[in-house]
């Protein structure tokens, strides 16, 4: 039997736009795991490459690649449902595309400079030219004006797109998501000698992930669920609005935990200890949802790489964000972890937990319609690869995880609380026996995450190529239906 | 406000930090399958899951020398996760209600069946 | 077709969503302004820049349960009293510095950025600069050579060249002397500090 499989230049304007950013997506997500490598190994040679590519600029990579691969991923999946959801045609898909060039010329050219430049002498220029210094907004001035540019063309797109067409629940939360997640950056863009200040301020990061990140999640899951299991609309948005509410409320004041320690009054104690201590509630009742949810539906679903990955997302977040989060975040506690390798254990699992799970998720659901919407299910041929694929990079990144938790452990116990934080006491917890154990396993772990990304690239160039069924119609499963407000 | 820990109780706080979240979501689980298969064994399950959090949460209060507003902390946290699944149970039934018609049916029935 | 009650209900869902927001933004806002004013260079927390001039002890306050940076008498930092433009002025050189040189991605300050070098919060009070008398001269040395001058404590990590001038140096060292005087809550706990002039 023949069909005629979607190729490229068949997609529609929006569909186009977010193919481009999830390339994108997909390269700078390779390029924040080498770095991270090698970050990693200079942990265990800190020869290596020294004075040449330091820590402080491979790190400075490692992080800003993920920032910025995460929203290029964002950005895509939202070109990619807009149309389904307004039920008409992007309306700015040349201004759209002149903006993802001009973002990816700026990421270019910031990265180089990164690279090539690396540092500057202690001037405005530095700042404005080659980087900010602040950490996972290093990106320098003039890239932040560009980034902003950029983000306004994708806001007036988005919003414009919405207003022709239909305009929906989701369509209301994630335009004003938007604004309030270039609000935030632009808020970030000043300069102060108040370390204090700045970082009050720096932290307006913790909204972007704990608030406006998990909301922009929310929408794509809300819409991925319309679209994967053909959930109502009405049951979908409902449950969108339930979310906000429980993640914002205790989520917005729970920032207070990132102000225990730098300088801000003492109220932040009990602010950010009791509001952040709440903010796992909504996580764990989820679970009941999601319980609630598995006994009434069959999750009969034509792309199974796809749930996986929406399943891999909500554990993801609940360990990463929840389990992980809350461990650390009393001040009582984290007196003694704060700067430690705790937060980088926790860092990595909430983050990939959370975002880069549902990021991979929006990849397979969109190869799928390139691929002319063959089923990804039992059918399926290669599936080891992206089971192998789900496996290595979730296998990875919790051993890392894990691993960086005794480091971590080891580290508050030595530095923090048995030698008062001195620098002797900081290199004597970095000698110890288990941190560096720790740092092994979390190199070796590494290393199985970037397999695991291979074989996910791999995977996504080839996956259903070889298919060839009829596209949907033949099996009646609510795959790709239009989602139709009722 | 916060008495700084012993040393040796940084990983018993922690420890039972993480295994707070853990038996809470075991909580939340089992009590809500109990009340989709209306089985009383999960309902079991539920209560022992949540005895374990309720105990894990007084030794992270103990580790942490919680005190003054900090045991109101505590109270939060012992009732917010006692109560939060039955919320949510009731909007999934209340929310999902026309998918299917079982789904009310199913209340009524949870309903009379005696979960406290 | 049975209707949801109004609890169930997207529109209730959806005023709670926008009310919940709205309403946790102004008091964050509300907290912002008052710790902002209270952080502010020369308040009581986050003394001015002109604190360079003094000497700065970090002692356990019984009463707080926790250390807290104390100002002491003169003690003018490379020897010149400065005035507080002055002050800030080189205080924000180091601090512009600290930015340019990209510190903040290996070590950590005031407990936020990476955690491949020690943390500076405390650093000017730290032992490692063996007594008071050469701490200053030590502490520029070291910038402007670490590769020398610096010591792994059994570590063969070492921090990397910077191309770090005197004149930064000076305004680095000033950035940290201030940042010591920060009132952290604590933070560090229980910080074992240089032997200072005048401590008993
Ligand atoms: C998906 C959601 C989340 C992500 C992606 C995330 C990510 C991160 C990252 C990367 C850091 C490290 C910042 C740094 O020092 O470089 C951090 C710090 C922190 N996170 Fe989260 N987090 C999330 C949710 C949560 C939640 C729900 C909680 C609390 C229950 C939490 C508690 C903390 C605390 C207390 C710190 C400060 C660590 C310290 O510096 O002492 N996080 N988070
Ligand atoms: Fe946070």
């Amino acid at each position: 039997m023949k069909y005629s499989k979607t190729d490229y230049s068949t997609l529609s304007p929006g569909k186009k736009l977010a193919v481009k950013y999830f390339v994108v997506a997909i390269i700078l997500f390779g390029a924040q795991l080498l770095f991270g490598a090698i970050a990693g190994a200079q942990y265990l040679h800190p020869g290596l490459f020294y004075n040449t590519l330091d820590f402080n600029v491979v790190r400075m990579v490692h992080i800003n690649a993920m920032v910025v691969w995460m929203l290029y991923g964002f950005i895509g999946s939202v070109y990619w449902l807009i149309e389904d959801e307004a039920q008409t045609e992007l309306v700015g898909y040349t201004l759209g595309n002149l903006a993802f060039w001009i973002l990816t010329l700026a990421v270019t050219v910031v990265v180089a400079v990164y690279l090539l430049v690396q540092i500057g002498p202690g001037n405005q220029l530095s700042l404005w030219l080659i980087n900010e210094g602040r950490e996972y907004i290093e990106a320098p001035r003039w890239a932040d004006i560009g980034i902003v540019i950029c983000m306004l063309i994708f806001f007036y797109n988005v919003s414009a797109t919405f207003m022709k067409g239909r305009w929906t629940g989701i369509a209301g939360v994630l335009v004003l998501d938007l604004v309030a997640l270039a609000g935030l950056y632009l808020a970030g863009m000043f300069y102060t000698p108040n370390i204090s200040i700045d970082q009050y301020w720096w932290w307006v990061i913790h909204l972007w992930i704990e608030a406006t990140w998990e909301v922009l999640v929310g929408c794509i899951m809300a819409w991925a669920l319309m679209h994967l299991l053909g959930t109502p609309r009405r049951i979908v948005q409902t449950w969108l609005y339930i979310e906000v509410a429980l993640m914002f409320g205790p989520g917005i004041l729970g920032l207070g935990h990132h102000y225990f320690w730098i300088g801000t009054p003492e109220y932040w104690l009990t602010i950010g200890g009791f509001f952040s201590a709440l903010e796992p509630i909504p996580l764990v009742a989820m679970v009941v949802h999601a319980v609630y949810d598995a006994g009434k539906h069959d999750f009969k679903n034509r792309n199974h790489p796809a749930m996986a990955w929406l399943i891999a997302h909500a554990f993801g977040n609940f360990f990463g964000a929840g389990v992980w989060g809350f461990m650390h975040t009393l001040p009582q506690i984290n007196l003694y972890t704060h700067g430690t390798q705790w937060s980088a254990s926790h860092g990595h699992l909430a983050f990939f937990g959370a975002y880069a799970s549902i990021n991979i998720a929006m990849w397979y659901i969109a190869v799928q319609k390139l691929r002319g919407d063959v089923p990804f299910d039992s059918r399926l041929p290669h599936a080891w690869r992206w089971k192998w694929a789900l496996a290595l990079l979730n296998i990875g990144v919790l051993g890392m995880t894990l691993a960086l938790l005794v480091s971590g452990y080891e580290q508050s116990f030595i530095e923090r609380a048995i030698e008062g934080s001195t620098w002797a006491g900081y290199f004597k917890a970095q000698t110890a026996k288990w941190f560096v154990q720790g740092m092994w396993w979390r190199q070796f772990f590494g290393y199985a995450t970037i397999a695991g990304y291979l074989l996910l690239v791999w995977d996504l160039a080839t996956i259903g190529k070889t298919v060839s069924q009829p596209a949907s119609g033949a099996d009646k499963l609510p795959a790709h239906q239009p989602a139709v407000s009722r | 406000m916060t008495e700084p820990v012993f040393a040796a109780h940084i990983m018993l706080a922690t420890l039972s930090g993480a295994m707070i979240i853990l038996f809470g979501a075991f909580y939340a689980f089992f009590f809500a399958w109990s009340r989709l298969k209306n089985s009383a064994s999960h309902a079991l399950l539920a209560y022992a899951s949540y005895a374990v959090f309720a105990v894990f949460t007084l030794v992270l209060a103990r580790a942490l020398h919680l005190s003054g507003h900090w045991h109101i902390l505590i109270g939060l946290i012992l009732l917010g996760y006692w109560l939060a699944p039955y919320g949510v149970w009731r909007l999934c039934v209340s929310t999902h209600a026309h998918e299917k018609t079982q789904a009310t049916t199913r209340t009524r029935q949870t309903r009379n069946y005696k979960f406290h | 077709m049975n209707k949801s009650p109004w609890w169930a209900s997207e529109s209730f869902w959806r005023k709670t969503a926008v009310w919940v927001t709205a309403g946790m933004l102004v008091v964050l806002i509300f907290l912002t302004f008052d710790t902002v004013k209270k952080i502010t260079a020369g308040s009581q927390r986050v003394p001015p820049y002109s604190v360079i001039n003094k000497r700065i002890y970090y002692r356990l306050n019984p009463k707080r349960g926790f250390m807290e940076p104390i100002i002491g008498d003169d003690a003018p930092l490379f020897g010149t009293r400065l005035d507080e433009v002055e002050a800030e002025k080189l205080v924000s050189s180091g601090k512009m510095t600290i930015q340019a040189k990209n510190c903040m991605n290996c070590h950590t300050l005031l407990g936020n950025g990476a955690y491949y070098a020690p943390d500076l919060t405390k650093a000017w009070l730290d032992q490692g600069w063996g007594s008071e008398l050469v701490r200053e001269q030590m502490m520029v040395r070291f910038l402007m050579d670490p590769k020398t001058n610096g010591r792994g404590y059994g570590t063969m990590r070492r921090m990397p060249n910077l191309n770090i001038t005197e004149k930064e140096a000076r305004g680095i060292v000033a950035f940290l002397k201030w940042m010591a005087s920060i009132d952290t809550n604590g933070f560090p706990h229980n910080f074992k500090t240089i032997p200072q002039e005048g401590d008993q």
